[in-house]
């Protein structure tokens, strides 16, 4: 094996590897697991992760399974996922809307403090009104950017809301004593 | 655990076993969905009608997967077999968590348990999650967590007595001096008397005795109530120091180091503060408002009630408006922490900042953080000075009322509420006056009870804490030989997680043992287990052919030796390092311990030899010195016992073959357990111990695993490819420049 090849070689596990949304063939084996077929290869399966959750929800997928001595081993990344196929699409968004369930806020309707360090948020989300008891909440009731509120209750459910500006008027009264 | 928690449409709670509710299915849409087990079966309904039905023995196993926002019910036979029940949210995680671990005991032993014996970790009163709390903290009567706390002052009850005699008789003094002033109006100011010289010198002489008085009683107050206090903080905290160094591993790891220094030192003191400075005041407040308003009553009640009755409504009003400016100030606060961070983060990665010639963007964050800051500052400010003066005048308002109608009763203009002379009026606003001092203190109080009272439940939960790990009442003093057993032993760190299944093996005394597999399948738990740090869920550990449960704790670890990976040095010299666990070793001892480990002749090039401070953590030694030190210290323990976690993980190879020597010194003819992930460190092990998810794969000797072609064998083979990887990765780049050039 020559220098440059070996050159080559080192290098090729710190590239990002695009996958070739063409190439790739999602299907779901009996127990309604993504697995993969892709290059002449079979993915048995695979973890599907959104590299960046709150920026892009279709955009830069990781996909990746555990080697038989459990490592994590990464196949490669999705650049967006409008390149797949409409089945494919589907298939795959269908998954992650499961993996990343996390209703978006649409409302807060009050917000009550208990002086013991919990709050309960009375929201209306998108998937019904909920009141959720946040503990610790100047860590998990929170801004991660200008815009962005991003709420995880007791139980570990996480709710967000992408853009609180866009909120009617009185949820934002409510929210600004506490973001 | 409650596990039959809801049936789904048309069925009722009798029919099944366990019966709890999920809410995703198909795309993560919401759906009123029930997973219900029966004697034989799993059913799953989707709006009451049955979507799904499974055998329990269609799986090997049953687990709960966590996602990012949900979590799935899986059935799995292997990696590639296997199918996803239900996904629900996450409010019933653990239920669920525990029917599998009822489902998986039956399929392992055929046994059906119909009741879950563990307990909610949920307040049963207001719902909140107990987070390794025995009691919830916010619902713990605050009667008996206030009483046990006053129990506390019991040894200093004597002087506690002086610090609250000396504040009531300063109070009542204070309501003497009105008095006084009354007799000087009426009786010398008010008909110009300049006659009674004597009479208005002994009044003045009066009034500076009782300042006199008020001041020595201030100073007593202050000298026993400062004894008390520092004298009841150090009880605590030792108690709470004492109590954290007793409980289980499992108890400790509830908690994080940080929460168990604030038990000990904020909590504690907290309490102390307390007890000697609001408790204290708190008595006597309540004392002096009744003493006030029994003077008050008895020299008016028809003025008396005119300065009382506004007082509860005015009181609820005041509250509110205080509540809400807190909340203000606690934004304010929240905002100006946020720009410390930021000014910390900044001038800490400067020299990050000025590399990526970031500073203008920086600048921009500071900008944004600080003006946030000072509009939430200025906020608070603008509602505080709009709520204070009008809740103070409001809380007032009974003092207006009292000199209107003072006035008038002076001019003698309201025949019905009778006369009053000048001197009377002064001194009923002066003591209606002192009413509102303690009242306004009295409103901060539920505040401050609230916030004591769980300060308190958290020190006495450490205090009351029963330790789960403890000697049996018959426990043995066991001289060990050596040989220890496993026999089905099963454990978990978290009951839905179990981390050793079924594990059975016997380690010979006098022999070498290696544990190997991938990580977190379960070697250091097993030596968690030898060490009794946690007791087995099921199954047994014996030494010697004794339950390790029948051994005293003390007895069993005086005769084990441990060397982790990291080797914690305690703050002090290279001798109190090495005679840590046997403080009574003669100094012959601990050289001969020293030069068995290799550690002896770089303590000699020591600057003070034996006597050099090593600093916190050590950090002033090499991690190969400091791994010397810890073979010195189980050197110097003489163990029946050697466990070696990662001894040399963190070694370069070089260092790691000179400390090899010290270790086969240390572990000649005794036990020996070593856990390595360079696999080639185990090579010398008499036999290997393989365990892969949890369970037991195979054991043999190292040449017999390979000829096995098992798991071992795929560790093997698969760490040499890294290890070849890594060669590949450490060869010079073809293209870089001679080190010279």
């Amino acid at each position: 094996m020559d220098k440059q090849t070996l050159e080559e070689e080192r290098f090729e596990i710190d590239r990002l590897t695009i996958l070739d949304c063409s190439k790739l063939k999602f299907y779901k084996d009996e127990g309604n697991f993504i697995s993969l077929d892709y290059d002449g290869e079979s993915y048995f399966n695979v973890r599907l992760t959104r590299l960046i959750p709150f920026f892009s929800k279709t955009t830069y997928i990781s996909v990746a399974y555990d080697n038989a001595e459990n490592e994590f081993c990464e196949i490669g990344v999705i650049k967006d996922m409008a390149e797949l196929s409409e089945d494919q699409y589907k298939m795959i968004d269908e998954y992650l809307e499961y993996k990343y369930y996390m209703p978006e806020i649409t409302k807060v309707y009050s917000i009550k403090d208990n002086s013991r360090g919990f709050i309960f948020v009375d929201m209306m989300t998108l998937s019904g009104r909920k009141t959720v008891c946040v503990r610790d909440w100047y860590s998990n009731f929170r801004m991660l950017t200008d815009k962005l509120l991003y709420c995880t209750d007791v139980d570990g459910n996480k709710y967000f809301c992408p853009d609180i500006e866009k909120l009617d008027k009185k949820s934002l009264q409510v929210l600004e004593i506490f973001v | 655990m409650n596990l039959l928690l809801s049936a789904p449409k048309g069925h009722e709670l009798s029919e099944f076993l366990f019966a709890l509710p999920f809410n995703l299915y198909g795309k993560a849409q919401k759906v009123d969905g029930h997973l219900c087990v029966t004697r034989s079966e799993i059913l799953v309904y989707i709006d009451g009608e049955l979507k799904d039905r499974y055998d329990f023995n269609d799986y090997e196993e049953y687990a709960c997967e966590q996602l990012v926002g949900c979590s799935m019910m899986v059935g799995r036979i292997d990696d590639r077999n296997q199918r996803c029940i239900c996904a629900f949210t996450n409010e019933n995680f653990i239920a669920f968590a525990e029917v599998c671990k009822i489902i998986n005991h039956y399929i392992t032993t055929g046994l059906l348990v119909e009741q879950s014996d563990i307990d909610e970790p949920k307040c049963p009163k207001c719902g909140l999650p107990l987070d390794g709390y025995s009691e919830c903290p916010y619902c713990a009567s605050k009667i008996k967590t206030f009483s046990k706390l006053f129990g506390r002052l019991k040894p200093y009850k004597g002087v506690f007595s002086i610090a609250i005699f000396c504040t009531i008789l300063s109070e009542l003094l204070n309501v003497v001096s009105p008095y006084i002033n009354r007799i000087l109006i009426d009786d010398y100011v008010q008909p110009q008397n300049t006659s009674h010289w004597l009479g208005f010198a002994a009044l003045c002489g009066a009034m500076l005795l009782v300042v006199v008085i008020n001041t020595f009683l201030d100073w007593a107050n202050m000298k026993a109530s400062r004894y008390v206090s520092l004298n009841l903080g150090q009880d605590l905290r030792q108690d709470v120091f004492n109590k954290t160094l007793d409980l289980s591993m499992s108890s400790i790891s509830k908690k994080t180091a940080g929460d168990l220094i604030n038990r000990v030192s904020n909590d504690a003191s907290k309490l102390q503060n307390f007890m000697t400075d609001y408790g204290k005041n708190a008595i006597v407040r309540i004392f002096s408002l009744v003493i006030v308003i029994i003077i008050i009553f008895a020299m008016n009640p028809k003025l008396a009630l005119l300065a009382v009755l506004p007082i509860p409504l005015v009181l609820l009003i005041v509250k509110r408006a205080y509540n809400t400016v807190h909340m203000y100030f606690g934004r304010a606060w929240r905002f100006s922490n946020a720009h410390s961070k930021l000014l910390h983060d900044a001038l800490n990665g400067i020299r990050v900042i000025k590399t990526c010639g970031t500073e203008e963007a920086e600048i921009e964050k500071y900008r944004v953080a600080s003006e946030k800051w000072a509009k939430a500052a200025s906020k608070a400010e603008i509602v505080w000075n709009l709520v204070w003066p009008f809740a103070d005048f409001t809380l007032t308002i009974g003092n207006y009322f009292v000199l209107y109608f003072g006035s008038l009763m002076i001019l003698q203009k309201i025949p019905s509420f009778g006369t009053l002379t000048l001197g009377e009026l002064i001194q009923f606003t002066s003591y209606v006056g002192m009413l509102y001092n303690p009242l306004r203190w009295l409103m901060q109080l539920p505040r401050q009870l609230a916030d004591v009272s769980i300060s308190a439940s958290k020190v006495f939960e450490i205090l009351e804490e029963s330790t789960d790990v403890r000697d049996d009442e018959n426990c043995v003093d066991l001289d060990i030989q050596g040989d220890i057993t496993f026999d089905h032993v099963f454990f978990g760190y978290k009951i839905y997680n179990p981390v050793l299944k079924d594990v059975t093996c016997k380690l010979e005394k006098g022999k070498m043992y290696g544990i190997v597999g991938h990580s977190g399948v379960g070697k250091s738990t097993m030596i968690n287990l030898i060490l009794r740090l946690y007791d087995v869920t099921q199954g047994s550990v014996s030494i010697d052919g004794v339950d390790i449960r029948k051994i005293s704790q003390k007895s069993l670890r005086s005769q084990v030796g441990v060397v982790l990976q990291e080797t914690y040095l305690f703050e002090g010299t290279v001798l109190e390092n090495i005679t840590y666990a046997k403080p009574d070793a003669t100094f012959e001892e601990i050289v001969s311990a020293a030069k068995i480990a290799h550690a002896h002749e770089f303590i000699t090039k020591l600057p003070d030899g034996y006597n050099t401070k090593v600093g916190n953590k050590g950090h002033t030694l090499s991690g190969g010195e400091r791994q010397r030190i810890a073979i010195a210290r189980a050197i110097l323990h003489n163990p029946k016992i050697i466990i070696l976690d990662e001894a040399t993980a963190s070694l370069d190879t070089e260092t790691e073959r000179q400390i090899q020597e010290g270790l086969n010194e240390l572990c000649k003819g005794r036990t020996t357990i070593a856990i390595a992930h360079r696999l080639s460190t185990l090579s010398n092990a008499d036999s290997l111990i393989v365990l892969d998810k949890g369970r037991l794969a195979e054991t043999g000797t190292h040449d017999e695993l390979m000829r096995k072609k098992g798991v071992y064998y795929g560790l093997v083979m698969a760490q040499r490819k890294t290890t070849k990887m890594k060669a590949v990765a450490q060869s010079p780049r073809p293209n870089a420049l001679p080190a010279n050039s």
